[in-house]
Parts: structure tokens; C-alpha cells; sequence
């Protein structure tokens, strides 16, 4: 069976250098991810088009910046590649909120990671703070990461005490 | 003014009203806090009494907004407060209307008397009844003076004007709402149609008729001629008038012969409807030569008026020409009962009349072209379609030919050849002339043309050529057009697929004109093609090719089109035109089908060269080339045997028409002879793989490829069993299972693959065969997904966007294999499923917050559910829904209570819309689910079986009732998802629910509520299956002595606040109010029936207490004892007794249906 091929997943354990992955244009969906002016953006409305009626179809991308919610587009040929952003979401559980908005995260190793900001968004702070502060509740919160940025994206209590 | 309602006035209270309202009217119009003013001007609506303060209103102000307001306030306060008022004030407020608007009939604020005209029509309706027919006869007195102009020309136009209102209010659906039973408005519906209407044409005749000299000899005043357009219109309604009260001939022979249809075609496209008024109106519109003095007035005005071009859009030449084309649509016994000549009179007069206005149409066209108006033109159009719709072609063409020396075809032949050519001129331009004129003729074309019955009325000589010379303009213009436009950008916008169904539903109009006369459109098409084949292979390189390509592409759907019909979900057959229309071809190389077909088809081969497929074949063509294919391989690919057969019978039956059957024999079989059948599947497959690997990105034509044209070929039994056994489609689906290529496909496109090559498995006819294909296909899919979820790196590689991609087209053809699921081959299938879910459930908990994968994955499990349910047995059973339960919980874990962030609100509604999506998937895996324990009822599901199905049920409405909230369930998928759920739930677990706690209950019941009362009667009808199913539980559980539902309690509002009671008289009461007072639908009256008897039959003293208040509120004795009779038929006609069995049902329907029908009439209150 030389002419089949096994599908292997085709990263490595060790390609975290590459922040992203080629992709055919053509088969990027709204709803997926795509690298639009160096910036990770979710892909909101997708459209093609031909260049003259008998040439090569076009992808028109509407895409959103994941991190700062700014609108970006894109026109690609449909069958040329797209950088598609490596998007990964973590847990952790919230052991602290300092003074300036900075939390303290507990890793799955143990150790704690103190370096990101509560959101911006006064309501949402004001819930992860009240929850966290006032009810004394656990809670995990979601991190965001692509392209060597991250942020805080979503919570979830575990129960209260 | 005597009997006014309302006291003596104080004038400074007055003063205050007035500027109030005064001052409302303007902000609202500045659009200053609108909602205030709003407020101010609903409190004069509904304020007691605001007679008085409406007329100093109507009387003093200046603001015309606010006589406005104050006319409407009238209405609605007379209305309200009707049971109040005298006699004398009703009479005296209509009057005070009627003066006002002969008295202000010259101001300039239309709209202001147009609304006081309505209140009093509206008020002149409430008293229809109570008035007595002297009172009526005065008010109808004064409005016929005015009318017949003896006031002058202005209150001859306010009192048209009145009639209008009148007319309008009550018409069924133009008559506002005034709380009274529909009975009332069908009493004024008839007496106004049998008394009045045509006396009110008559006056508008009259009215014209006055003023016609003058208008023709051009002294009319502005108003005169105001008057007497709105007479016209006047009786352009009554005309619209829906006529129900009439007597219609029955249909006779003679009638038939003479060449109108008996059946004649409503033009519902153009929102067009027969006129019937019935024999009552023979001597006005028919033996008084009324139509023949509108059209003479018409034509003698048009020409007096030929040097103003303006004219011809004037009030009153729109409206007389208006009426005009509603006279032709007069029908029924309106005219005598005699074979048919009155009526074709009728029609050749006005066809004479309108043929002015549409001939010569070349000239015409051109004049409209250079700025002259086009409605003339088009409201002729309008005019021949009528015409057209009521005659056979043969007798349409004839028409015509009393005054010309040529057919009416061949006036529509030119008429459509110049609609065509501005058309096409045209395209990119919105609403034209053109296209207006163009959708017209062709439906001409259509309804002749779609009566052109081989046997009765052949297509004259004529009208052939009339037909084939239009169709040889049609498509020179359009090739012309296409090559004009070859270089053009294409958009697919969102409205791309709508004009692209538009552009079809054009083409296949064409495509009939064609086939009428195939004989010679056939060989002119084949012509075209083998000119443009061979102007490419000419080109060498050298010529730019582009604008052959385009018309090539046009040539190919125009041809898909006339050999083939769309069909969508029918079997196909060859057009019968074309199995008709060539007699005289025996030869199968002669005959022109065939020469065309082979032509085209031996063209698109020559893309497998590489070479040449990178000179022409661009994507667009091959998307024409696909699409002909798959419509091709569908209509001439016949199943042999059904070909044979078909050919034998009909050679027994005609020994005589030996040379016509031997040509049908031949389109029938040509396709199979000499293996070129299995040729031409061997290139469907062949295609089908060059465009999927050598089109990279281009999605349209991959689509056509999976979707259609596989799709189709697989589809097919006799194409299929052909197919699985060609080399080319092993290399396909190894190609598919094992090799890289086609995952550049996007994942819908996989999934359609999957799903079509999976089918192919069930035409393998060895049944090990079979399932081994099935494993080569699958197995590798199935194998890389379970091998890549346990690898031990996964969690640090999972995240990386090519993994996620690689995951993605695994599910989803996963998830394609699963739709594809036959009797044939679930057992594999489901072993394929089998191998996959405990790597599905990693993957859930490793993908938790990859939305796109979460979904994909469920969505999978929503498929494979529902193909396997009804197959499975009890060990496979728990299998499954053990890895349901599983499934669930995981998700539960990690998505309840979990409180999405994002700075944009955009990216937060995509989120949105994504737990919307998983929503739907989710209630749809439970009622596949529960699916499998409704049919389990037949096979020998074991106990423990069932009760897997149970709880995995009720873990998912745990997860699901909570995200449910009313405001989601007002969009329409996901409430019919839900209550599908919810109803196939109860009727299955009637008992889980009784075991509910409170809150989980009530959201079940509330939900329920809300169904019973929502617009969509498939929702409706599923509440009303869920409450018979929870009402016959609880019956059978009282008749067994136990509690039933009677633990389960509900707040409701009783007629004394609210109260606690059982669910079930809680339902009685809510039936009760829907079946008596809202807008019940009849069609859903099976359904309420089987829900509301286990109700009364569970409360029966709680109905009959029921039932006595509803008689004691109602005041009027008569209503008073129809409604207990019609209670008391309810529960004791046709024997029906206390028991819950299918006769007894079926007695209660009946009995409810009667009961509907005898109640509708005066509870229904509009």
C-alpha cells in the first residue's frame, strides 16, 4: 500500500515556533480563524467572487480581531493558502486579584502565572471581582493565547463556599 | 347640529384640546420624543366621549395632522362606545362625516377626507344591521346625487370617494376591526354585494359617462377629470370585488369546443383572479356595450390626446386602461349561457382595443426606448395575458386574425422578441421596462403553451414559426450579451443563488418556446455549438477565448434546459415535446437529440487532457459542462428495462403510428447503445475527479460536482449499479479513504462526499462486497480519528490550527457516512460509530473551548443517532446511549454556568449564535433519542434498555430547559425543535414528567402555554399532541386508582385571582379560551379534539361549571342557546362515552369539527 498514505496529525510536539498554519482559502469557514494584517481575527462573513467571468474564484474574508475587536478584510485567490492563527484556550483556577487588576492564575504544574490583567470591561471585572472577593467563590478562568498574546476570555464558578 | 353626542361644549377646554393634540401632531412629525406625543393623541382616541372636541378639531384647526387624528378618534370612539350612543347621535355623527367631506371636498389635504370618509363608512357599517332601510336609503340618496355630478365635480369626488371607503370596509379583508362576530361581517358582505354594488357601478357609470364629452372635446376642468378617474377606479374595485353570492352555469360541451377553457388558469404570479359577478350583472357590464363604450372612450381620448406623452400616465388614462384589463377577466355566468360566442365577442373587443397599444411592437419598443411612456404597453401586456388564460392556444391565435392577416402568436412573437432585446440591453439595471414586459409575454407563453396538448390543439404551422423565429432572437440576443459581457467581474453577493433561480426560472420559459417547435430550434442549437467548438479549437492560443467560453456557458444552460427538466426530487422523464416532436427521424445518427447530445458531451471529454483543460476549460465553464451532465445522465440514462417496456406496450397499441413510436423508441434507448452509457458514467467519474483535485478553491463547481452530479448518478439504482463496479470509482473512493488529496476539499463538501460514496455501498449487490467496501472507505477515517485521539502528545499538539483543521474533516466525514446510513448498511456503519466514541469523548473534553469542533461533534452524534435508531437492539441500544449520557456530561461540565468575555460585541453575538447552534443539535439528539423508544414499543426492547433512553432524556433537559428561555423559543427552528422534543417526550414518558420537580415542571408547562398560542400550526399541533399525551396519562392513572398528575399544581388566574389547581383543569380552561375565542385553525381541530377529551373526561364537573358561567355571561338570548346547543351536541351526539379508545376519538373529532363550525360564526369576534 505504498499509495496510501496514513493522515497523521502533521504538527510536532515541538512546533510551537510556528505561531501559524498554512491553509487553502477556499476552505476557511465563517466561524474559523485567520491571520488578516498580522493580527489573529475570528472569520465573520466569508464571500467569492471571479476575476472575469471564466478566471480563478477569490475569498473575500471579514474577519475580527480576537484581542481588540477591530473589523479587518482580506481578498485572497480561493486556492492560495491563509495563515490560520494556532488559537488555544487554557484553565486556570483564580488564586488572587492585586490591587492594580493583575491576577494571580494557578497552572497546572503548580506554579502561578501573574502576568495578565483583569478585562477591561467594567461589568464582567466587577463580577469576576465580586464573586471571587466577596462570595468567596472558586473560579476558573479561560485564557485566550495566539500569535504570543493572551487574555482573559471567559469564567466559570465551581461551586461557592 | 341635532343628536351630537357629547355635552355642551366648553370653548376654552376645547381651545386646550386642540392645541394639545395640535402640538403632538407636529413633534411626532419632527420626530421629536415620539412617544409622548403618541401618548397625548391615543388619550383623545380613548377618552370618553371627545365628540365634541374631535369637531372643533375638524372644524377649526390648521394642522391638517391633527383633523387627521381627530377623524380617527371618532371612529374609534364611536366604535368603542356604540352600546352608548343613541340613535340619534349614531345618525347624527355619520352625517356630520358625510357633510364634512361635501363641504371640504376642495381642500387640498386628501388624506384628511379620505380618513373622515372611511369613519363614516366604517360607522355606516356598525349600524348595517340596526338601521332601517328608509335611514339607508337617504344617506345612499344624497351619495347618488353627488356622484351623478349634480353638486358639481368636487362633491362628486368626495362622495366616490365615500363609496370607496365603503366598498373597502367591507370587504373581508380591508374592513377594520370592530368587535362583533364574523357573522355580522358576512350579513354586510351580502346584503352590500346583492343590494348595493351594482348600483354603485351603475352611478360610477354614470359619473363617467357625464363627463366624457367634455373630457373628449378637452374642456374638462382639473376636477372634472379628477372625478372621473376616480370613477374609474371606483369601478376597477368593485370589479376587484371577491363576488360570492352568484349562480354560475354549469359547464358545457359546446363551451369547450368553441376553444375557451373550461378550466381557466388563475394568474397568481400577477396577482390575478377571475372576475365572476354572476348573471345579475349581464345587462350592465355585458348586453349594455359598456365595455365596448369604455374601450371606444379609451381609444377615441388616446388619440385626441397622441401629442401629449404625458397623458398616457395620467390618473385617468391609468385608470380607465386599468379597468380595461380587469374587464377582460370577467368570467362565469355573467355572460349567457351559450356556447361560448358572447364571451369570445368580449375578448376580441377588447383585443382589438388593446392592440393599439402593443403594435407594431418594434416601434413601440423604440419610442420607449427614446423616453415614451411604457405602461401603455405593459397594462397591453397585461391584457393579452388575461385574454390568453382563458382561451386554448388555437382559439388565442385565431383571435387576431378576424382584424389582421396574421395569428395573435405572432403578435406575441414580436412583442417578446423586443421585450427580450431591452432585456438584455438592460441587464445590469434594475427594474425595467424590459423585464417587466418579458415576464409578462413569457407567462403568456407559458399558459398557451403549457395547454399545447399534442392530440387536442397542435401548435398551428404559424405559430411554430412564430415560436422557433422568437426563440432563434432570444438566443442571439443573449449570446450576444454574453459575449459583451465575458470580461465582466462575477460578485456572488448574497442575492447570487436568488438570481441565479431567477435567471433558471427564465431559461426553462425559454426552453418551452423551444420545444414547441424542436424540429428546428434542436438543429439551430447544434449549430451554434459546433460553431463555437469549432471557432476554440481555431484559437491555438493565439485569440483570447473568453467571450467563446461565455457563450458557450450560456449555450450549455440554455440547452440543459430545453433537453432536460429541472425536476427537483422527481424522477425525470425526456420532455414530451421532445419525444413528439420529430416523427419522422427512424435513424438514431439523425436524430437531432441525439446528434446534440453526443456533440456536447464528446466536447467536455477533452478536459481530461490536461493541455486543453488549461487553455478552455476555465471553472465556469466546467460548472455549465457539470451541471448539463448531471440533468443529462438524469433524464436520458433511462432504466433500460422501464425503456423496453415502455417501447413494447406502446408498439401493441399503435401498430398504425409505426414511424412517430419508433422515434420515442429511439430518444429512449439511445444513450445505453453501444456501451455508451458505461462510457458516459466512466466520464462522470472521470470529471468528477479532474475537477476535484485540479480546481483547487474553486467551491461553486466542487459543489455541482458532490452535491449534483455524484449525487445524482449514486441516487439512481440503474446508474449506480454501473458505477460501483467502474475502475475509475475504486480510484475515486481510494482516493477518498486514503489518500491526501481531497481533504483541500472544505468540510461540507467532504461530508457530501462521504455521504454520496457511502450510499454507493447499497448498489453493490454481493452483501459481503458491500461491506467491505464500506470498510475500505470508512475504515481509514475512523482509524486515523481513534489513532490521533490517543496519541500521548495530543494535549500539547491539539490546539495547533492544522490539527483542528485535520479533526474537523474527519467528523465531518464521519458525519457524512452517518447520513448515508441504509438497511443495508447500518451494521457497519454503526460499528464505524462504535469504534469512534470513546476518541469522540476525548476529543469533547481536549476541544471543550473549540466551539467549531464541539459542534461538529455533536452535530456527528445528532446523525448517527437518527440513522441507527430504528435498527438497533437492545445491547447496541445501551451502547449507544450510554455514550449519549457521557456525551451530555461533558458537555454539561464544561458548558453551564460559564460566562463568556469579549470587548466586541460582534464577537459576542458570534458566540451567541454558536451556544444557539449547539442548542439546536442538542434537542435534536434527545428526539432522536427518544425517537428510538417510540418505535421501541414494537420490537422487543429489554426494560433496562428503556430506561437508559429515560435518563439520558432527562440529563439532557436538565442542560437544555435552563437555556431555553421564552424569548429563544420565538425563533421558529429551534421552538419546532424543542416541541417536537417535548411532545415526543410526554407521549413516551408520561410518567418521568409526573416525577419532575416543580421547577422543571413548570418550565415544561409554561413552554407549553406559550406553544399553544404561537403563530406556527406545527408547533400548535405538537403542544396539542403533548397535552392529550400528558391529560390521557393522567386519565389512565385515575382509572387505575392512583394519583396521576394530581401532585403537580399550577398557579392560574381563575375568576377569582389566582388559585391553585391540577394541571389538567388548567389545560381545560386554556383549550376552552382557544377553541372559543381566538382564531382557531380548523385544520388543527383532529388535534384538539384528542386533547381536550382526556381533559374533560379527567374534569368533568370543572368543564360543566365552565361552560354554565360562559352561558350566563352572554347577554343575547339567541346567542345564548345556540351556544349551550352547540355545547350540549359537543359532549352528547354520535354515543360518546368515557373512554379513551380510537372510536371514541374519532366520535369526538367529528364533534368537535361540528362544534367549530356552528360556534365560529358568532364567537369569533373581529
Amino acid at each position: 500500500m505504498s499509495d496510501s498514505e496514513e493522515h497523521h496529525f502533521e504538527s510536532k510536539a515541538d512546533a510551537g515556533a510556528s505561531k501559524t498554519y498554512p491553509q487553502q482559502a477556499g476552505t476557511i469557514r465563517k466561524n474559523g480563524y485567520i491571520v488578516i494584517k498580522n493580527r489573529p481575527c475570528k472569520v465573520v462573513e466569508v464571500s467569492t467572487s471571479k476575476t472575469g467571468k471564466h478566471g480563478h474564484a477569490k475569498c473575500h474574508f471579514v474577519g475580527i480581531d480576537i484581542f481588540n475587536g477591530k473589523k479587518l478584510e482580506d481578498i485572497v485567490p480561493s486556492s492560495h493558502n491563509c495563515d490560520v492563527p494556532h488559537v488555544d484556550r487554557t484553565d486556570y483556577q483564580l488564586i488572587d486579584i492585586s490591587e492594580d487588576g493583575f491576577v494571580s492564575l494557578l497552572t497546572e504544574s503548580g506554579n502561578t502565572k501573574d502576568d495578565l490583567k483583569l478585562p477591561a470591561d467594567e461589568t464582567l471585572n466587577a463580577q469576576i471581582k465580586n464573586g471571587f472577593g466577596e462570595e468567596g467563590k472558586d473560579m476558573i478562568l479561560t485564557v485566550m493565547s495566539a500569535m504570543g498574546e493572551e487574555q482573559i476570555c471567559a469564567v466559570k464558578e465551581i461551586g461557592g463556599k | 347640529m341635532q343628536g351630537f353626542p357629547g355635552g355642551a361644549p366648553d370653548p376654552q377646554q376645547l381651545q386646550a384640546t386642540m392645541l394639545a393634540i395640535e402640538q403632538a401632531c407636529s413633534l411626532i412629525q419632527v420626530h421629536m420624543n415620539p412617544s409622548e406625543a403618541e401618548k397625548v393623541i391615543s388619550s383623545l382616541h380613548s377618552s370618553l366621549m371627545p365628540y365634541q372636541a374631535c369637531r372643533f378639531i375638524l372644524e377649526t384647526s390648521h394642522v391638517p395632522n391633527a383633523r387627521f387624528q381627530a377623524a380617527g378618534a371618532i371612529g374609534d370612539a364611536a366604535v368603542r362606545e356604540w352600546g352608548i350612543l343613541s340613535d340619534d347621535n349614531k345618525r347624527s355623527l355619520i352625517a356630520y362625516c358625510l357633510n364634512y367631506v361635501m363641504e371640504h371636498a376642495s381642500s387640498p389635504e386628501g388624506y384628511v377626507q379620505a380618513k373622515v370618509s372611511a369613519v363614516a363608512a366604517r360607522l355606516l357599517k356598525r349600524g348595517w344591521v340596526d338601521f332601517p332601510d328608509q335611514e339607508k336609503s337617504a344617506i345612499f340618496f344624497e351619495v347618488e346625487h353627488s356622484i351623478r355630478g349634480i353638486h358639481g365635480p368636487n362633491r362628486q369626488f368626495a362622495a366616490i370617494n365615500f363609496v370607496e371607503a365603503l366598498v373597502s370596509e367591507f370587504s373581508p379583508a380591508t374592513a377594520s376591526a370592530m368587535g362583533l362576530p364574523k357573522e355580522f361581517h358576512e350579513q354586510c358582505e351580502w346584503t352590500l354585494e346583492v343590494k348595493f354594488m351594482k348600483d354603485f357601478y351603475c352611478w360610477a357609470q354614470a359619473a363617467v359617462f357625464n363627463a366624457a364629452d367634455s373630457i373628449l372635446s378637452g374642456n374638462a376642468s382639473i376636477d372634472e377629470e379628477k372625478a372621473c378617474s376616480a370613477a374609474f377606479r371606483l369601478m376597477f374595485q368593485i370589479l376587484s370585488w371577491s363576488f360570492k353570492y352568484n349562480v354560475e352555469h354549469a359547464n358545457s360541451e359546446t363551451k369547450i369546443d368553441s376553444g375557451l377553457r373550461s378550466d381557466a388558469i388563475n394568474l397568481k404570479k400577477f396577482e390575478r383572479s377571475l372576475v365572476k359577478p354572476g348573471s345579475m350583472w349581464s345587462d350592465i357590464l355585458i348586453s349594455s356595450g359598456h365595455t365596448t363604450w369604455v374601450l371606444n372612450f379609451y381609444t377615441t381620448a388616446r388619440q385626441k390626446y397622441s401629442y401629449d406623452p404625458l397623458w398616457f400616465d395620467s390618473p385617468i388614462a391609468a385608470s380607465c386602461r386599468q379597468l380595461i384589463v380587469q374587464l377582460c377577466s370577467l368570467a362565469g355566468s355573467v355572460f349567457p349561457n351559450d356556447s361560448g360566442d358572447a364571451h369570445i365577442n368580449h375578448l376580441m373587443h377588447i383585443l382589438s382595443a388593446v392592440v393599439l397599444w402593443i403594435e407594431p411592437p418594434d416601434v413601440i419598443a423604440s419610442s420607449i426606448r427614446n423616453g415614451a411612456s411604457e405602461s401603455e404597453f405593459l397594462d397591453g401586456c397585461h391584457a393579452l395575458l388575461s385574454i390568453a388564460s382563458f382561451t386554448t392556444s388555437l382559439l388565442f391565435d385565431n383571435l387576431l386574425k378576424s382584424i389582421r392577416h396574421y395569428g395573435t402568436i405572432n403578435l406575441l412573437s414580436a412583442l417578446t422578441s423586443e421585450a427580450v432585446k431591452s432585456f438584455v440591453d438592460n441587464q445590469n439595471e434594475e427594474e425595467t421596462w424590459g423585464s417587466d414586459a418579458l415576464d409578462i409575454s413569457l407567462e403568456i407563453w407559458n399558459v398557451i403553451l403549457g395547454d399545447f396538448d399534442a392530440d387536442k390543439s397542435p401548435m398551428s404551422v404559424d405559430g411554430a414559426i412564430a415560436a422557433s423565429n422568437l426563440f432563434k432572437i432570444i438566443v442571439e440576443s443573449h449570446l450576444k450579451a454574453a459575449a459583451d459581457s465575458a470580461f465582466e467581474d462575477t460578485d456572488d453577493a448574497e442575492y447570487f443563488h436568488v438570481s441565479v433561480s431567477k435567471r433558471d426560472e427564465q431559461l426553462a420559459l425559454y426552453a418551452q418556446i423551444a420545444r414547441s417547435a424542436a424540429d428546428t430550434t434542436i438543429p439551430f442549437l447544434a449549430q451554434l455549438f459546433s460553431e463555437r467548438f469549432a471557432r476554440l479549437s481555431q484559437t491555438n492560443g493565439e485569440n483570447d477565448p473568453t467571450q467563446t467560453l461565455e457563450e458557450l456557458y450560456w449555450l450549455l444552460l440554455i440547452t440543459s434546459h430545453v433537453l432536460t427538466d429541472s425536476g427537483e426530487g422527481e424522477t425525470l422523464l425526456i420532455p414530451e415535446a421532445l419525444q413528439a416532436g420529430f416523427p419522422n427521424v427512424v435513424e438514431v445518427a439523425q436524430h437531432p437529440v441525439v446528434t446534440l447530445s453526443w456533440s456536447i458531451i464528446n466536447f467536455s471529454r477533452q478536459c481530461l487532457d490536461p493541455g486543453i483543460r488549461a487553455r478552455y476549460f476555465s471553472p465556469r465553464l466546467m460548472e455549465a459542462v457539470i451541471w448539463f451532465l448531471a440533468r443529462w445522465v438524469a433524464t436520458y440514462l433511462v432504466p433500460l428495462d422501464v425503456s423496453r417496456g415502455q417501447v413494447s406496450r406502446a408498439e401493441i397499441d399503435n401498430v398504425d403510428k409505426h414511424g412517430f413510436q419508433h422515434s420515442r423508441k429511439v430518444l429512449n434507448s439511445f444513450a445505453w447503445e453501444n456501451n455508451q452509457g458505461e462510457l458516459v458514467l466512466d466520464f462522470v467519474v472521470l470529471i468528477s475527479m479532474v475537477a476535484l483535485t485540479t480546481y483547487q478553491g474553486e467551491n461553486e463547481l466542487q459543489t455541482l460536482i458532490c452535491q449534483k452530479l455524484l449525487a445524482t448518478v449514486v441516487r439512481r439504482k440503474h446508474t449506480c449499479t454501473f458505477i460501483v463496479q467502474l475502475d475509475s470509482w475504486r480510484d475515486l473512493t481510494r482516493a477518498f479513504a486514503s489518500g491526501r488529496s481531497l481533504f483541500s476539499l472544505s468540510g461540507r463538501l467532504q461530508r457530501s462526499l462521504a455521504e454520496t460514496l457511502a450510499c454507493a455501498a447499497s448498489c453493490i449487490k454481493d452483501p459481503e462486497a458491500s461491506v467491505q467496501y464500506l470498510k475500505d472507505l470508512m475504515g481509514p477515517v475512523a482509524g486515523c480519528l481513534v489513532e490521533n485521539a490517543s496519541r500521548s502528545d495530543l494535549k500539547s499538539v491539539a490546539q495547533k490550527a492544522d490539527v483542528v483543521f485535520m479533526v474537523c474533516c474527519l467528523l465531518e466525514r464521519l458525519r457524512g457516512a452517518a447520513r448515508a446510513t441504509q438497511p443495508r448498511t447500518q451494521k457497519v456503519l454503526f460499528e464505524m460509530g462504535h469504534t469512534v466514541m470513546n476518541s469522540l469523548l476525548t476529543l469533547l473534553e481536549v476541544y471543550k473551548n473549540q466551539s467549531a469542533v464541539i459542534y461538529m461533534i455533536l452535530k456527528f452524534v445528532v446523525d448517527f443517532v437518527d440513522g441507527q435508531a430504528v435498527f438497533l437492539d437492545s445491547n447496541e441500544t445501551s451502547v449507544l446511549v450510554n455514550f449519549c449520557l457521557r456525551l451530555l456530561q461533558i458537555y454539561s461540565s464544561h458548558n453551564i454556568g460559564k460566562v463568556m468575555l469579549s470587548l466586541s460585541s460582534s464577537l459576542r453575538n458570534e458566540l451567541q449564535a454558536e451556544k444557539y447552534k449547539d442548542l439546536r443539535a442538542l434537542l435534536r439528539l434527545l428526539t432522536n433519542i427518544c425517537s428510538k423508544d417510540l418505535v421501541g414499543f414494537l420490537s422487543d426492547s429489554s426494560i433496562e434498555g428503556s430506561q437508559d433512553i429515560a435518563e439520558v432524556i432527562y440529563v439532557g433537559l436538565d442542560i437544555v430547559t435552563p437555556l431555553i428561555s421564552l424569548d429563544l423559543l420565538k425563533y421558529p427552528k429551534l421552538s419546532r425543535d424543542y416541541f417536537a422534543l417535548v411532545s415526543h417526550l410526554l407521549e413516551v414518558y408520561p410518567e418521568k414528567v409526573a416525577n419532575l420537580n416543580n421547577d422543571a415542571f413548570a418550565r415544561i408547562i409554561g413552554s407549553l402555554e406559550f406553544g399553544l398560542c404561537n403563530q406556527d400550526s406545527d408547533v400548535v399541533e405538537r403542544c396539542l399532541t403533548a397535552v392529550n399525551a400528558l391529560a390521557s396519562y393522567h386519565f389512565k392513572e385515575r382509572l387505575g386508582g392512583r394519583g396521576g398528575l394530581s401532585s403537580q399544581l399550577m398557579e392560574s388566574e381563575g375568576s377569582n385571582g389566582t388559585l391553585q389547581e391540577s394541571i389538567s383543569s388548567h389545560f381545560l380552561r386554556l383549550m376552552l379560551q382557544l377553541l372559543l375565542f381566538e382564531d382557531f385553525r380548523m385544520e388543527l381541530a383532529g388535534s384538539a379534539a384528542d386533547a381536550l377529551l382526556p381533559l374533560l373526561l379527567c374534569e368533568h364537573g370543572l368543564y360543566q361549571g365552565l361552560v354554565q358561567e360562559l352561558l350566563e355571561k352572554q347577554q343575547n338570548p339567541t346567542v345564548k342557546s345556540r351556544l349551550a346547543m352547540a355545547f350540549h351536541n359537543l359532549t352528547n351526539s354520535n354515543n360518546l362515552s368515557s373512554l379513551l379508545d380510537r372510536p371514541n376519538r374519532q366520535r369526538f373529532r367529528k364533534n368537535l369539527r361540528a362544534f367549530l363550525g356552528d360556534i365560529s360564526g358568532f364567537m369569533q369576534i373581529k
